[in-house]
């Protein structure tokens, strides 16, 4: 793995968390309600440009490197996403649900570093 | 067009939509890792992947899960969702030893382990906060 393959991987996955964000709003049933409707396709479109982003850089990813060694990038992911999922949307996860992502966190670091 | 939860529509549950989508995401890697090794190194971004059969397939896979994703966001937190489709860590390798002859180590049986294991705790306050509903 070169420090252009991980700087890239890590790159794929800030477009995935922000994909992941902008859906997240966009299906939230407070957008389709008080004329917010514009602002969730909006939103729903953005999140589709950074999944292609992230998609395409992911194959082309995968296609350089074993899976098995991409992969592991992804185990970021679940971490990002509920600290990102609280900043910007307001989730509220009880602690368990953070001990669980911590676990999850470590098992795909594992998983992918094998 | 949310449907309300019934036993007859268990289908319709954002778990099970949750699990299907887990599936439908396992079997698309696969298959994109099938077309890019099909088509070999070279190119940018993964584009010369399209000349293969097995890429287009995984796109088709993909975009399937795509839709069942949108339904799953609809009523489940996003660090909650995105915790439990983990469950494809668990699926990959498997499925890249049983259909691409990739080894599972002790350690990568360790991680699966650990990820069963926060998807179990994780899926717990969820049942529970559901109940309430």
């Amino acid at each position: 793995m070169t420090a252009l393959a991980i700087a890239l991987c890590i790159l794929c996955q800030v477009f995935l968390v922000v994909g992941q964000v902008l859906l997240k709003h966009a299906m939230a049933p407070a957008t389709e309600s008080a004329g917010l409707r514009a602002i969730g396709v909006r939103n729903l479109l953005l999140g589709i440009a950074c999944l292609t982003a992230w998609f395409f850089l992911w194959v082309g990813l995968l296609q350089q490197w074993e899976l098995s060694q991409i992969f592991p990038f992804e185990g970021l992911n679940p971490a990002l996403l509920v600290i990102a999922a609280w900043l910007f949307l307001g989730e509220r996860l009880p602690p368990s649900a953070w001990v669980a992502i911590a676990l999850i966190t470590v098992g795909v670091v594992l998983v992918s570093s094998s | 067009m949310t449907p309300r939860p019934s036993r007859a529509a268990w289908f319709f549950n954002a778990y099970t939509q949750l699990a299907i989508g887990a599936l439908l995401v396992t079997a698309s890697e696969l298959l994109l890792k099938k077309g890019a090794t099909a088509v070999g190194p070279g190119g940018a971004f993964g584009v010369a992947t399209l000349a293969s059969g097995w890429t287009w397939l995984g796109i088709v896979l993909y975009v399937i899960s795509f839709f069942n994703w949108l339904y799953v966001l609809r009523v489940m937190p996003l660090g909650v969702a995105f915790g439990l489709i983990s469950a494809v860590h668990v699926l990959v390798p498997i499925g890249a030893a049983l259909f691409l002859h990739e080894e599972i180590s002790a350690r990568r049986w360790i991680g699966i382990a650990l990820i069963l294991a926060g998807i179990i705790v994780l899926s717990r306050p969820v049942a529970r906060a559901e109940e309430k509903l």
